[in-house]
């Protein structure tokens, strides 16, 4: 039974944070793509040699069209019409161009009138520069550059490939850029801030809040106020912000009331960080609430009532029940509850995505919200996939980190031993 | 018993054989175009297609060939969106054949192969290629090839309110020749906060609205780098003039000291930015030619040149009076058959006809790519274009085409929102920008 637990765990636990792990050691992004690259002089390639190999450099940095003999012979080879190769024999031999428009005009201009398909065709014979054609392999650029005269020593060999590769390669700078970026820094507090505050005032405190003061309630009354407090959970995320939204925007419900008290209207939900952060922690804080109320409230529920009522013969109060009989039993849904909703908190960011984005200027940016930014979704479109991948990889371990400690804080071993009374 | 079936599917797969031998004659062809930021005013930007597949089909039947477009038009109204599934289409080989984009994503496609050059599919001395501004050409060119045909220009002034420029002391021959002044350097970005800020204490327009600039991040922001004599490339590199970026950044942080633009300006509702400018409730602001088309078609302010004066970008201190053009470029998708390709370089080359692109540039108040484009009625007659191509474009210039630019603007741009919202101070900011620079992009970037 082992086999297929094992499998599922295995492609969908360990499978994403492997290939994670995979990516954040790459430079992966949109320029470099992801299935790898091609060997191509362009004019970046060029500069970057300009240092170490001016003379190289200055050779392969001109676009060159030559009609030789070697172009012919190919051109006949194609066996387009027989004028073109004839022609181009008598009357252009050896010119050479500086571009391939002024050689493809020279080509145009044949008595038999080539297509432009053919004109496309013909110039390619003639192009002796390697600059911006796309070798597929290393080897077929260092063939081409000793064609144009360039034999390279293996180390040179290595430096003009590495300048001009377009994929991606290994390396472990995104992490560098992690640890060494303020903004990186400023997104971690902002991390730890929102999770922390979000975890202890909502997540478990305000949920057992609910759960206690629902347990004494009668159980009509306490199913309506657990039911109402579910909405913001089984509410569809977009539709519970866009109410948010209304709430706080310039001409939502906010502004319309201070209004009445002659304020002017103003978008509360971004006017500063710490409004921000106030309605980012509400919005995640009424979903999380939710959660632990329910956890709360089925073990305070799975209490034996003999234990409430023997306190109340002794005369206990409400608050020593809570201290004496409610807290020491439900430290395991405790454990729970911080374990997963600090999980859950380190990783989701769909409730700020759509309410702040991250704003006002990066004021509410949290880790993962960044890694999505940085992975997948910019203005600019620059995609960096490593990166991206990276900051995904440091939230692993901090998940990983804090559960350890977690299960060290609330002596995992003691919940899961034997109970003495069964030895 | 069973004859009867067996007949029926026999002359069921012999009808469905012969059609597909008639279809296999026909030659059909799937071309799909997609468009980034495309609004309701963009439409002709992928329907001009329809029109040119339709001459194209023409041009075949007229051969002896028989031709069957199918275009598929997908237009995204955003960029995020837009490019983060153009991206990952790509990269699962399912890119379109044709895609509309900013000129600046040709850098970075190109290098990673998802774009073939439009040059190795069409003659670029051949009309109507050979007539477009030679300028705009260079811009979706990169590394001396040409990767894609200019699908409009555009240029991004500076909008007055005219009403509320009357009402803090100017004449009417005043507004009229702020465009010249703005030019010549006479009215710069300072008299810009100066005159919001008469605006809001003669209680014209609220706190904050004096001066509206765009509620997101865009190419503009570049202007007033350049204002403030920054340069963004030089020789194939990319500059980051510190003090320049400075004295930008320090800009927007003294806006929103003086009260006249919002801290919390950038991430608002964008309909709700359109409906105040479009309505006087701000006093001076920021757009592209392209915002006419908007706040005349769907903002409803009919009488535009009654109530808006434009200019270019002002200049700052030390630097120059601007404006950006930001062209879309019809861009040939990698991982299609050479035929594919080749029918999409011939409809992007029809579609580039002055009197279809005119169509685009009309309705969306771009500006046209070829001077012939003018000629057109339909542009000739258009106040608005003529005048902004006149006022505008020869004060151009343009995003640099490098394959590092989208990181060196993330930073440039994710600095300038800290140190307009005080999330960090101007000098912070800059520091930030530039250790970020020099760890992420090294030896590509010229820093001074």
């Amino acid at each position: 039974m082992i086999a297929p637990a094992a499998v599922m765990i295995f492609l969908f636990f360990l499978m994403p944070v492997v290939l994670t792990a995979i990516f954040a050691m790459t430079n992966m992004s949109t320029a470099t793509g992801i299935s790898g690259g091609v060997w191509q002089v362009t004019q970046g390639a060029v500069n970057r040699l300009k240092a170490d190999m001016p003379e190289l450099a200055s050779g392969i940095a001109e676009p060159r069209f030559v009609i030789d003999e070697e172009g012919l012979a190919a051109l006949e080879a194609l066996k387009l019409k027989a004028g073109f190769t004839a022609e181009l024999r008598t009357s252009h031999m050896g010119e050479v161009f500086p571009s391939r428009r002024e050689a493809e005009r020279v080509i145009k201009a044949l008595k038999d009138r080539p297509s432009t398909r053919e004109v496309k065709q013909i110039s390619d014979l003639f192009n002796r520069s390697v600059l911006n054609t796309r070798f597929e392999t290393r080897d077929e650029l260092m063939a081409s550059l000793k064609r144009l005269g360039f034999t390279l020593t293996p180390a040179e060999q290595e430096t003009v490939a590495k300048a001009t590769y377009t994929g991606w390669v290994w390396t472990t700078e995104n992490f560098r850029i992690i640890a060494n970026s303020p903004d990186m820094a400023q997104i971690f507090l902002n991390t730890a801030f929102y999770v922390s505050v979000t975890l202890l005032v909502f997540n478990v405190s305000y949920a057992l809040f609910l759960a206690i003061t629902t347990h004494y309630m009668p159980a009509s009354t306490a199913s309506i106020f657990r039911a109402i407090w579910l909405l913001p959970r089984i509410t569809p995320v977009v539709i519970y912000v866009l109410m948010w939204k209304w709430l706080t925007w310039d001409s939502g419900f906010i502004s319309m009331f201070m209004g009445q008290f002659g304020y002017p209207p103003k978008n509360y939900l971004l006017d500063s960080a710490y409004n921000a952060w106030f309605f980012v922690i509400l919005i995640n804080g009424f979903i999380g609430a939710s959660m632990g109320m329910l956890v709360f409230s089925s073990a305070i529920k799975a209490i034996p009532q003999a234990h409430f009522h023997a306190s109340e013969v002794d005369g206990a109060s409400r608050w020593q029940q809570v201290r004496h009989i409610i807290l020491p039993q439900l430290r395991w849904p405790i454990l729970f509850v911080t374990c997963y909703q600090t999980l859950s908190l380190l990783a989701s960011f769909n409730e700020i995505l759509l309410s702040t984005r991250g704003g006002p200027g990066k004021a509410t940016e949290v880790w993962s919200l960044a890694a999505y930014h940085t992975a997948l979704q910019n203005y600019t479109g620059n995609l960096e996939y490593g990166l991206g991948a990276a900051m995904a990889l440091v939230l692993v371990v901090v998940g990983i980190v804090l559960s350890l400690i977690y299960l060290r804080i609330f002596r995992y071993d003691t919940l899961i031993s034997k109970p003495l009374i069964e030895d | 018993m069973t004859v009867l079936p067996i007949l029926k599917s026999a002359t069921l797969a012999a009808v469905l054989f012969a059609s597909t031998a008639v279809f296999a004659a026909a030659k059909d062809v799937t071309i799909s175009v997609w468009s980034g930021g495309s609004g309701p005013n963009d439409n002709y930007r992928t329907d001009a297609f329809d029109i040119a597949a339709d001459i194209l089909e023409r041009e075949a039947a007229i051969r002896g060939e028989q031709l069957n477009i199918i275009v598929q038009k997908t237009p995204y109204s955003g960029w995020e969106d837009f490019k983060q599934a153009l991206t990952l289409a790509a990269e699962a080989k399912k890119a379109p054949n044709i895609v509309a984009t900013g000129h600046e994503d040709i850098g970075p496609w190109a290098q990673a192969g998802l774009i073939v050059p439009v040059e190795n599919f069409i003659d670029l001395d051949s009309w109507p290629i050979s007539d477009i501004y030679p300028n705009l050409m260079e811009i979706t060119s990169f590394n001396g090839t040409v990767y894609g045909i200019p699908q409009d220009a555009e240029s991004r002034p500076f909008f007055f309110w005219k009403p509320y420029m009357k009402a803090i002391g100017y004449s009417d021959a005043d507004i009229e020749a702020l465009p010249a002044k703005v030019a010549k350097g006479e009215y710069t970005l300072k008299n810009v906060l100066e005159d919001a800020k008469k605006m809001q204490d003669k209680g014209l327009v609220h706190a904050g609205y004096g001066f509206y600039p765009r509620n997101s991040n865009g190419p503009d922001y570049w202007q007033f780098y350049t204002s403030f004599g920054g340069v963004m490339e030089e020789e194939g590199k990319l500059v980051f003039d510190k003090a320049a970026m400075k004295r930008t950044y320090q800009y927007f942080a003294d806006l929103v000291k003086a009260g006249v633009t919002k801290k919390n300006h950038i991430g608002m509702p964008g309909d709700q930015w359109w409906k105040e400018v479009a309505t006087g409730k701000a006093g001076i602001w920021h757009g592209g030619t392209w915002h006419y088309a908007r706040l005349v078609n769907q903002e409803g302010l009919k009488d535009f040149f009654n109530n808006v004066q434009f200019t270019l970008t002002p200049a700052g201190e030390g630097g120059k009076s601007n404006t950006l053009t930001h062209p879309l470029a019809y861009l040939l998708m990698a991982g299609h058959t050479d035929e594919e390709t080749r029918i999409a370089a011939d409809l992007i080359k029809i579609a580039s006809e002055p009197r279809i692109n005119a169509l685009h540039a009309i309705k969306s108040a771009h500006l046209g790519i070829s001077p012939s484009e003018t000629k057109v009625d339909l542009y000739a007659a258009d106040r608005w274009a003529s005048e902004a191509t006149e006022r505008l474009l020869p004060h151009a210039n343009a995003m640099p085409n490098n394959a590092d630019f989208g990181k060196y603007w993330t930073i440039m741009w994710k600095n300038l929102e800290a140190s307009w919202t005080g999330a960090k101070t101007v000098d912070a900011a800059v520091n930030d920008a530039e250790t970020e620079l020099k760890s992420t992009l090294g030896a590509a970037i010229i820093i001074r």
